[in-house]
């Protein structure tokens, strides 16, 4: 192993850990401190606008129904979400925000918005597009790495995908304005 | 509406666009009044949100769902950038319902 292999390995490890650390921390220290990441991200991929169904819901977060329903449970209990039955399709039932899990929602948004900001800010324009293409490549790679160990090969949708679609997604909500 | 127009029109639309923005302005007090419980009359738009009105993040968000819901609006984290004073929010605001009807 050269030196550069030890150093980018232990760097990424310790990227990784440390996201969810700031992440986890300033959740507990913040007001939403009732709210697990897990649950966060819930709300983060029901997002703050239109109601959507159990089933694409848990799409978005590689999860299975059954899974989403005991967190739906918990955040509804706790305030953050509304379950309602579809008006014209009573077999479908709906789940949105309520204006804590709406405001919970747009802080998270924010936290990451800003964390990225200041990683950004030193960079020139050229550096940072270099900066995002560099990091985006590390991804593409990781997310190939991943699917090798996913055994069912008719499952198309990698937790990496997953999350990666939510950001997607949760770009083209925050352009769509 | 361009220059060449009736006067009396233009000012009529002008008077139609104050009327609008003094109701959105009265919608924003009444949401920051409840918040900070302070005078209505003690808040104007030239105040600063965060400085005069020490909102801090999570008031502002309430603010921002807040108005979202009674506007059927979409104020995302780009657009409010650039807010700083009440006035700016009741301008966002106005704008973004106008857009909505054209």
């Amino acid at each position: 192993m050269t030196h550069e292999e030890q150093e980018l390995g232990l760097l990424l490890s310790r990227v990784f850990e440390n996201v969810v650390m700031t992440e986890e921390k300033s959740l507990q220290k913040g007001y939403f401190s009732d709210l697990s990441i897990a649950e966060m991200h819930t709300l983060d991929a029901i997002g703050p606008y239109e109601a959507r169904t159990m089933s694409e819901t848990a799409q978005s977060l590689g999860v299975t129904t059954g899974t989403l329903t005991v967190s739906i449970d918990r955040l509804v209990r706790k305030g953050y979400v509304i379950r309602k039955r579809d008006e014209h399709d009573r077999r479908i039932v709906r789940i949105s925000l309520t204006r804590d899990g709406k405001v919970a929602c747009r802080m998270h948004s924010k936290f990451h918005a800003v964390l990225a900001r200041h990683i950004l800010e030193p960079y020139s324009k050229d550096e940072k597009d270099m900066l995002i293409h560099m990091v985006s490549e590390i991804d593409e790679f990781l997310t190939a790495q991943l699917l090798r160990y996913d055994d069912d090969d008719d499952n198309e949708m990698s937790i990496r995908e997953t999350a990666h679609d939510v950001a997607a997604q949760q770009r083209r909500r925050e352009q769509n304005g | 509406m361009d220059d060449t127009g009736d006067p009396r029109e233009r000012n009529l639309n002008e008077n139609d666009i104050a009327k609008k923005k003094d109701m959105i302005l009265d919608d924003i007090v009444k949401l920051v009044v409840q918040e900070l419980d302070i005078s209505p009359t003690e808040i104007t738009p030239d105040m600063s949100i965060e400085d005069d009105l020490t909102f801090d993040s999570l008031q502002i968000y309430e603010l921002v769902v807040d108005l979202e819901e009674a506007y059927d609006i979409r104020l995302p984290d780009d657009m409010l950038d650039s807010i700083v004073t009440v006035g700016d929010f009741v301008d966002l605001v106005y704008t973004l319902t106008t857009e909505e009807l054209s």
